[in-house]
């Protein structure tokens, strides 16, 4: 084996992002032999230096470990203008990505989902099956670790999890009695956070609650303590602090690597055989844009036009039950108690096409209650301590997660003003809620207010639509088989250049209801299987770089 | 009362902010109100750090400094209580994405205090390493769940 300097390397695979996708990709190639260099803007960001065991945590949920770049305004952050949006765009950059700050809850898409058009009329079928996608699905739970439990009649049965369910909790065990007393379905969550050890290192989970903040036993599945240590391990070289700045073609507009910023704001060039696209649903269709070159003058791969249309993202709406007694719900990993998909298929009867989940969620800590939560704030004045004893562990919420279809015209742009710290252009966020997908919300809206009233709920508030909450960021360089109508193929490969892939929410068709990153995950590890087994030429002897 | 600049404050700014604390989160039990209880200064501290926290703070100052009741009377502090919760209640309703994010730091910052989170029960300070104790899940509870048909939607 020989040893290189990283400016002479080239790389078989250059891989842009080292969050959910990028990670899983990094792993599967690298086990394959073949030689893998991942860009990261963000750093590693250790579980000992979590904020969960500082005496202000809560107020470090709101600036330096929010979840909106645009509030926590890192130096590796980029600034996203969401002037034109009533969702905010949510997203981390470090190792581990925005699996970093998720809560881990892990569902499925349903086998409806890759049929909508079939099935529905509404978007297109994707180019694959659920059935093609469940090995996939398997393999990413065995590496990220699921706790759960087999049997539910909701989804196709599925293997066996690696470990239990979570504990229901007090706030749990309450909503569960309101669901059975209507005869809805509900069953416990996927989740990808340990019940018991699992995995080199990972403790289970102590339910501390908000596992959002990241998890300091290394509990939950962020891909910085599951797939980042075997992938460099195999001798992946991942770099972080290093800020993709175009992907290069020649002149026949093959990708040839990146240009970056490294940690120290020098100009560099990573060569490499392919490119792997994995920033997110909104920092990949910002990098494609920003690569215009002779040979691709609308951006990278994009003579479709398509790349940054039809973005999706899940609009929640969250109604909250107000309980008589204290649950204690803050106790367990906030988005991970248990689901319902009783609404989830299309039901003509209703105004509107596909359906929704409901994901029980937790309260949180003392100023989360007070801050309000899903909700609005506490009042302030005479009536503040009242009306904070009312709330105080006995909230428990219901996430309503309803499927956003694709619309061209949301969008993300380039922003002819803003600029992030390296002076290259912000994205620009234009989305509009539809017509379907508010009709589909209010219909969750006045269930989950039925159910909650049946688990014994005394007061109930809406929140008709979460404005935090654009954690999934989706389909903004489609799949499918005519290249007029996407930007890639059924494998993540650019219709345009075959060398290029993209493994993260961007390849999207339809979102689904259900938190998308298992599916992501699952897409990736089959875009590198592709890889591996039918672009062998892409893989060079072995050398080894070291990872800064 | 003078406008904020940077997100500074002046010995006045800080006693007119104690007294707004005072107003937001009024004494309870054996507790102080949250003015009382000296918060002015971390409030302001933690501001500086963050720019939006640093904006909304600096624009509810300047706000309560315009105000023409308080100019009237010679300044926020020097209204009674009942003018002081109107005043508090036109900057809220005239700047409502400004007054938000500064309640929201306001109510951080008091449930971070020691006194504050025994007296609503909150024994554990930080979350870590302690965490907290829920029974392990039962799968008695899945007894009638299990009972339903698988009802997903197949497809070809």
């Amino acid at each position: 084996m020989s040893q290189t300097s990283q400016e002479d390397q080239i790389a078989d695979v250059l891989i842009i992002g080292a969050g959910a996708s990028g990670a899983a990709v990094a792993w599967k190639l690298s086990e394959a032999g073949f030689n893998v260099v991942c860009l990261e803007q963000g750093r590693w960001v250790r579980p000992e230096n979590y904020v969960t065991g500082d005496a202000d945590w809560e107020l470090r949920a709101l600036t330096d470990w929010s979840f909106d770049p645009n509030v926590r305004q890192r130096p590796e952050d980029y600034p996203v203008n969401g002037a034109n949006t009533p969702i905010t765009p949510l997203m981390f950059n470090a190792v581990g990505g925005s699996t970093i700050h998720w809560t881990a809850h892990t569902p499925r898409f349903h086998p409806s989902d890759f049929r909508v058009k079939s099935l529905d009329d509404v978007a297109a079928d994707w180019p694959l099956t659920y059935f093609d996608l469940e090995p996939f699905y398997d393999l990413n739970d065995e590496m990220m670790g699921c706790s759960g439990i087999s049997g539910d009649p909701a989804n196709p049965t599925r293997s066996p999890r690696q470990m239990p369910p979570l504990g229901l909790g007090e706030d749990g065990k309450k909503l569960v009695a309101g669901f059975e007393k209507l005869g809805w379905h509900w069953w416990p969550s996927d989740s990808y956070v340990n019940s018991v050890p699992y995995g080199e290192g990972r403790g289970a989970c102590n339910y501390c609650g908000p596992n959002g903040l990241g998890c300091k036993v290394k509990a939950k599945g962020s891909t910085d303590v599951t797939y980042w240590p075997h992938a460099i391990e195999n001798g992946v070289a991942l770099r972080t602090r290093c800020r993709v700045t175009r992907v290069t073609v020649d002149e026949d507009g093959k990708a040839t690597g990146a240009d970056y910023l490294d940690r120290n704001g020098r100009l560099r060039h990573q060569a490499a055989k392919s490119v792997v696209l994995a920033a997110n649903g909104i920092g990949t269709p910002r990098l494609m844009l920003m690569s215009k070159s002779d040979a691709h003058p609308e951006g990278l791969a994009n003579s479709s036009g398509l790349v940054g249309k039809n973005l999706m993202f899940h609009p929640y709406a969250v109604v909250m039950g107000l309980f008589p007694e204290s649950l204690e719900s803050w106790k367990g990993p906030q988005g991970n108690i248990f689901m319902s998909q009783e609404f989830y298929e299309t039901d003509q009867s209703k105004d509107f096409v596909r359906g929704y989940s409901y994901q029980i969620v937790r309260s949180s800590g003392p100023a989360w209650h007070a801050r309000g939560g899903f909700d609005g704030p506490v009042p302030w004045g005479e009536n503040h301590h009242d009306a904070f004893a009312n709330r105080f562990g006995k909230a428990i919420g219901i996430a309503v997660i309803g499927e956003d279809l694709p619309e061209e015209h949301n969008t993300v742009s380039l922003d002819e003003q803003l600029v992030d710290g390296s002076d290259l252009p912000a994205p620009k966020i234009d989305y509009t809620l539809s017509t379907n997908s508010r009709r589909l919300l209010d219909d969750g809206i006045a269930n989950a207010q039925k159910v909650l009233k049946a688990a014994g709920a005394i007061d109930v508030s809406v929140n008709p639509l979460l404005k935090a909450g654009g954690w999934h960021l989706m389909g903004t360089a489609r799949m499918g088989t005519n290249p007029a109508e996407s930007v890639v193929n059924e494998w993540g490969q650019a219709h345009d250049i075959d060398n290029v892939f993209i493994v993260d929410g961007s390849v999207l068709i339809t979102g689904g209801a259900v938190n998308p990153t298992p599916t992501i995950q699952a897409l990736a590890l089959r875009t590198a299987d592709y890889i591996v087994r039918e672009r062998s030429e892409l893989k060079s002897e072995p050398t080894q770089v070291v990872s800064e | 009362m003078s406008p904020v600049e940077g997100g500074r404050l002046t010995d006045a700014d800080r006693t007119t902010l104690s007294t707004v604390l005072d107003r937001l989160i009024p004494a309870v039990d054996d507790l102080p109100g949250a003015g009382k209880m000296g918060l002015a200064r971390e409030i302001e501290t933690r501001a500086r750090r963050n720019r939006r926290l640093r904006s909304s703070l600096t624009a509810v100052m300047d706000a309560l400094s315009l105000d023409l009741s308080a100019h009237a009377a010679g300044g926020f502090n020097a209204l009674d209580t009942d003018a002081q919760i109107e005043a508090l209640e036109i900057v809220e309703s005239s700047i409502p994405d400004q007054f938000a994010p500064f309640l929201q730091l306001v109510y951080t910052i008091y449930y971070m205090q020691d006194a504050v989170l025994k007296r609503v029960g909150w024994t554990t300070g930080a979350v870590q390493p302690a965490g907290f104790d829920v029974e392990p899940f039962d799968e008695t509870i899945l007894a009638n769940a299990r009972q339903r048909e698988p009802f997903w939607r197949k497809t070809e």
